[in-house]
């Protein structure tokens, strides 16, 4: 069961590969899914998660000493069964090698945290992206963050896994200008064994934003597909996904090369070690790219993705009736289209 | 590419359209430049050798013995230039060589060069190795040997009471006093060169003269006579130098095989230096050659440190516009002369021993252009020369010349994505300059809006109204964080490397911890421990300028600065319109950091008494290796947007100004701070103490206006703002904010634009200068492990440029370590 206040393991600034211009991530913790080559393991798991990173312990014996529970027997071992998460450890811990994934915050805290970098945004065209973990299983929190940033004129975006219960995801779609969408297997029995569930919601799901994304008030939708080699980039399961994108008339989809930056936090969660894994040579990410131009599909690497109009550009703010500060705000993010009509007309009020 | 022209010859710059992509090197680059890179360092003895020459002559020493210092000076430095040997190199259409070697540093006998005696046994073994014959080595050692007491700072210095001033040259901790070498940095009145010519102020020296009076009527006294006299002189050495130059061309010229076109270069190059730089410019071939020739002469002068051309992108635009017009260049032509121009940069570079250079790794001097800006009213003077330039950088990317651009609002957003295209080539050039900040900073330090406006930057990042300041930049360099361990142990370092020096008191005799009962007690002592180094650095510099004024005028400089024909003045006389000394502080976010860490652990949090602490710090954490991490790693750190860490970096930062501006120099001008560290950052760091913010002893500094290596945890968008958020008012000299990024990250479209965002908000908020970065580190540390397989590798070292290879393994390890900005 997961929580309904969820927690935030980590706020990224200057990211340039998950949606258009400057963004900051938001990583939100919790995932249905348990994909092999993840590289944010600390996301899996809803609840907080205590982790140790053995590269900065100077092995001072501090959170030892300090354990009330005696959990530790020594330094990086924990007893989860004696450990009853009281987090002396890690606030004693004054290498930060004792670490903890995942905590609370109120949406007003984040908008708060990512004020400083509002400006950015607007210059570069960017904003903020929700990612994580899956944002998707905390519909009302999503969705209240993300009401307030777009007051402030902030453009958001979100990476999904897509396997989420859409009815209760509208309020947070609305607040959304473009949904990146992550494909993976397109076997459905093979996903289920792979990542630990059936993807027939996913595919649903996908379908379902892409219809709508055509009418008014839904975020465009941008599909996305780790290239892991061996797992994902045969030719059957690129084929499969191509014919399926091409059936909801999408005809380009970002390849995101997996890359094994995450690997070590598996150990610092005390997780076996993943898979082995390789990063997929050139040669490869060019011959996945082939096939799925064949099909009709154009292929884009992260950040340099062509986002249709209609999704990028600062937000449009809040109808003129809601209070407080947005209306100034949203006038001046709203900067330079100046003949009184958006780009697409979406100011019309929502 | 083919295509061109890529600019529109258009009279308005505003017609200038942006284009995507740089020309590779034409074959003529492309030669040249594989020529220089391949050419080994080595030292001139040319001009040391003329110099004795000429005084041993019996012209010389009666000249020495009647005549007044400056006109003894001027002779002295017409007998180089008359004398020296013209060498010109295959290819080049751009004629001047800046020594006698291809690439070669000069020996300057009245200062500075004789530290390479140091390294004497070992010239060709040192980490960039020089290479000479037996009979050059031993003709360094007899110059350095002979003429070891002709120095401008042992003149200075070697004087009763003085003496111990004279060891810290060899024993840098509090401040690196780097006049004693030269003052060099300059950003000469080239737009006179170029339009007017030489003969403008030959014209009014001899006035001067034959009427017996200044401009306003008042009449000569002796000194000023010697001045324009002096002029006179210099400048008939310089043309001489010209002449012997067109003649080499000609002379050239006449040679059999010599194919055609390679004639009719030598033949234009030749008719050139028989114009200019007296006549003034005719073409845009004869502005680059004037600026060429009167660059020589400004290292021939005084030393090769900074010495600037300003705002090329101005003065010799009317010159491009009417070849073009004209039908006579095109702008294929027109980049290849300007890239020309910037390979005959390549020639120089400074002599350090490997001592000196761990406080100024890198060979660079930085002469630099400045493109872009403002006119005198604010408006946009961005032209497609300015565009141009950067195409002729983009062709040769090599370590010389320095490439600024200054951004304002009305900045092109062309010529912004074009200098970001630039840096994305990963020669990290150019860097970038807030108007804004700048313009304010040097009104603050007592300049018209108008002159303030017309600014270009001397050699890395200080800062000259083109043509119309005397800056002697880059004086000193100070050491603050060092004043907190001074203030926290009543002036004495914690630990000396011998056990009197640790005992002696260098600093203020600031009161003991132990009676320190509040932070601001704190404060008082590391404000007091401040000016008492300032004071003591002042002192010296007073000294070196006063010896400067007899044995060292600087007569082609003075020629090149509004103010001295006027007054009748050598700019070390104080001739300048704008006179300044500028000293630049290095560890400030470590200083700032460290009172950060002492009010909240001891003042606020009580975890210690400020006694006990400072035995910690004394002890260099020993033992305590717990604490020394947590200060390190969960203190709150400058750079990260914090606006209380950020305050605490601002109070070192008063503290420094304000102790500086007390002064006044000793040609009358002020003291004006700066923020940037060359490579001392190093070398201070060595001599340093543990600080309070978990910084061992030993340890490097901080470096300029960046946060401490590894603590900018928030990413480079809160780097900027952090520093954005400073009140730079004060630094009339400016600072040098590194950035690195990781090529993977910000290459492409995607790369550029995001870089320019960043950029444009950073000067937004109120930003002052930026220097970005690009590097790969795997690229580096292979070349680490493989210098001779990476020869063109260059980096950014604080301010300036240089070849990987050339820098200490320190400092390559430093520019590996740090964070490469985006990579979690
Ligand atoms: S969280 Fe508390 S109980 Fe668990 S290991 Fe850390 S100190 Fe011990
Ligand atoms: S307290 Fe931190 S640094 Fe010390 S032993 Fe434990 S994990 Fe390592």
């Amino acid at each position: 069961m997961v929580s309904p206040e969820p927690l935030v393991f980590s706020l990224q600034h200057f990211c340039l590969h998950d949606g258009p211009g400057i963004r900051s991530l938001v990583f939100f913790k919790g995932c249905p899914l348990r994909c092999p080559w993840c590289q944010n393991v600390e996301s899996w798991k809803a609840g907080s998660e205590i982790a140790f990173k053995p590269a900065l312990c100077i092995n001072c014996g501090t959170c030892v000493r300090k354990c009330p529970e005696h959990a530790l027997a020594e330094v990086g071992t924990r007893d989860t069964t004696r450990c009853r998460g009281c987090f002396t450890c890690i606030d004693s811990c004054p290498s930060g090698a004792m670490t903890l994934f995942g905590v609370q915050r109120s949406p007003e805290d984040v908008v708060e945290e990512l004020r400083p970098e509002f400006s950015l945004f607007t210059t570069s065209g960017g904003g903020v992206t929700f990612t994580g973990g899956e944002p998707t299983l905390y519909p009302d929190f999503s969705a209240r963050l993300a009401r307030s940033l777009r007051t402030e004129g902030i453009h958001i975006a979100m990476e999904t896994c897509g396997f989420f219960d859409l009815k209760r995801l509208r309020p947070l779609l609305r607040e959304l200008r473009l949904v990146l969408f992550d494909i993976k297997i397109y076997d459905r029995e093979q996903h289920r064994q792979m990542c630990g569930a059936d993807n027939t919601v996913i595919k649903k799901n996908l379908k379902a934003l892409v219809e709508a994304g055509s009418g008014q008030g839904a975020p465009a939708v941008w599909p996305r597909l780790p290239l892991v080699p061996g797992l994902t980039d045969g030719q059957d399961n690129i084929k499969g996904w191509a014919g399926f994108l091409r059936s909801l008339g999408i005809s380009f989809l970002t390849i995101v090369p997996y890359h094994p930056m995450g690997a070590s936090k598996r150990r610092w969660l005390g997780l076996p070690a993943g898979p082995e894994l390789r990063v997929p040579t050139d040669a490869e990410i060019q011959t996945a790219g082939g096939l799925f131009s064949a099909e009709g599909i154009m292929t884009y690497k992260p950040g340099e993705e062509p986002f249709p109009e209609d999704s990028i550009g600062p937000a449009q703010g809040l109808p003129r009736d809601l209070p407080g500060a947005a209306h100034d705000r949203r006038v001046e993010h709203r900067g330079l289209p100046t003949d009184g009509h958006g780009p697409t007309g979406l100011n019309t009020p929502r | 590419m083919a295509g061109l022209p890529r600019f529109s010859a258009s009279l308005t710059s505003a017609a200038v359209a942006p284009v995507e992509g740089f020309t590779p090197p034409t074959p003529r680059i492309a030669a040249i430049r594989a020529k220089l890179l391949s050419t080994p360092y080595s030292i001139c003895l040319e001009r040391p050798k003329l110099m004795e020459e000429f005084w041993s002559s019996r012209e010389g020493r009666r000249s020495a013995k009647l005549e007044h210092p400056l006109v003894h000076r001027a002779l002295t430095l017409q007998y180089i230039f008359s004398h020296r040997k013209p060498r010109i190199y295959d290819d080049e259409i751009i004629i001047g060589n800046m020594t006698s070697k291809r690439i070669a540093a000069n020996y300057y006998i009245e200062g500075g060069s004789i530290n390479i005696l140091e390294d004497f046994a070992r010239l060709g073994k040192r980490t960039i190795p020089l290479k000479l014959t037996i009979q050059e080595t031993a003709g360094v050692l007899h110059l350095g040997l002979k003429n070891a007491f002709k120095s401008v700072g042992a003149k200075a210095l070697l004087k009763p009471g003085r003496l111990s001033y004279f060891l810290d040259f060899f024993r840098a901790k509090r401040h690196f006093v780097t006049e004693e070498a030269g003052i060099g940095h300059q950003v000469g009145n080239y737009w006179m060169v170029v339009h007017e010519g030489l003969r403008g102020p030959y014209g009014e020296a001899k006035q001067r003269l034959e009427e017996g009076r200044l401009a306003d009527g008042s009449r000569l006294d002796a000194d000023q006579r010697a001045f324009f006299s002096s002029v006179l002189i210099t400048i008939d050495g310089i043309r001489k130098m010209a002449e012997n130059l067109a003649a080499e061309a000609e002379h050239l010229a006449q040679m059999k095989g010599e194919s055609e076109q390679r004639r009719a270069e030598l033949l234009a190059a030749a008719a050139a230096c028989r114009r200019v730089p007296f006549e003034p410019a005719r073409t845009y071939l004869e502005g680059l050659q004037a600026t060429w020739l009167i660059h020589m002469a400004l290292n021939l002068e005084d030393f090769e440190q900074g010495l600037s051309f300003g705002r090329m992108d101005q003065i010799l635009l009317p010159l491009y516009r009417s070849d073009v017009e004209l039908g006579r260049l095109n702008t294929g032509q027109a980049t290849e002369m300007t890239a020309c121009f910037c390979l005959k940069t390549c020639e120089t570079m400074p002599l350090y021993s490997q001592r000196v250079d761990q406080f100024f790794s890198g060979n660079g001097v930085a002469q630099a252009f400045t493109l872009g800006g403002t006119d005198e009213k604010g408006n946009d003077l961005t032209n497609e020369l300015s565009g141009l330039i950067l195409d002729a950088y983009a062709q040769v990317l090599t370590r010389e010349p320095a490439v600024h651009v200054r951004i304002h609002p009305a900045t092109p957003e062309w010529f912004f994505q074009k200098s970001v295209e630039l840096l994305q080539m990963g020669t990290s050039r150019p860097s970038f300059f807030g108007d804004t900040a700048v313009v304010r900073a040097l009104q603050e330090a007592g300049m018209t809006r108008e002159h303030a406006r017309d600014y270009a930057v001397i050699g890395c990042v200080e800062m000259a109204s083109q043509g119309r300041t005397y800056n002697s930049s880059d004086a000193a360099l100070f050491n603050l964080p060092l004043c907190l361990e001074l203030a926290l142990n009543e002036g004495r370092r914690f630990h000396g490397k011998a056990r009197i020096e640790g005992r002696r008191r260098f600093g203020a005799p600031t009161p003991p911890v132990s009676t320190m009962k509040t932070f601001d007690d704190v404060l008082d002592a590391f404000r007091a421990q401040v000016r008492h180094g300032v004071d003591d650095m002042v002192k010296v510099i007073g000294w070196l300028e006063e010896v400067y004024r007899t044995i060292r005028p600087t007569p082609v400089n003075s020629i090149l600065t509004e103010g001295c024909l006027e007054t009748g003045k050598d700019v070390t006389w104080g001739g300048g319109l704008y006179d300044y000394t500028s000293i630049q502080a290095a560890g400030l976010a470590d200083a700032g950091d460290s009172l950060y860490a002492l009010k909240r652990i001891i003042f606020d949090q009580k975890r210690f008494s400020l006694d006990e602490f400072v035995g910690i710090l004394q002890d260099n954490f020993r033992g305590r290796e717990d604490l020394r991490v947590e200060l390190a790693s969960k203190l709150p750190r400058y750079g990260n947007g914090d606006p209380d860490v950020d305050h605490m970096t601002q109070l070192a930062a008063d503290a420094f100004s304000d102790a500086l501006s007390a002064h006044k120099n000793s040609r009358g001008g002020r003291y004006v701070p700066g923020f940037y560290s060359m490579t001392c950052h190093i070398g201070f760091g060595r001599v340093t103490g543990a600080l309070p913010n978990g910084r061992p002893a030993g340890r490097r500094l901080s470096n300029g206006l960046a946060p401490v290596d590894g603590c900018d945890r928030m990413g480079p968008t809160a780097v900027l703002r952090s520093a954005a958020s400073l009140d730079s008012r004060k630094w009339m000299n400016c600072h040098a904010l590194n950035l690195k990024f990781d090529r993977q990250i910000v290459q492409g479209k995607t790369g550029r634009k995001a870089l320019v965002s960043l950029l444009k908000n950073y000067f937004a908020l109120g930003g002052m200068q930026v220097q970005v970065n690009i590097l790969d580190t795997e690229t580096l540390k292979a070349a680490k492990r493989d210098p001779a397989s990476y020869p063109g590798i260059v980096v950014r070292v604080a301010g300036y440029c240089a070849y990987f290879n050339d820098l200490q393994p320190a400092v390559q390890d430093e520019i590996i370590e740090r964070t490469a900005h985006g990579i979690t």
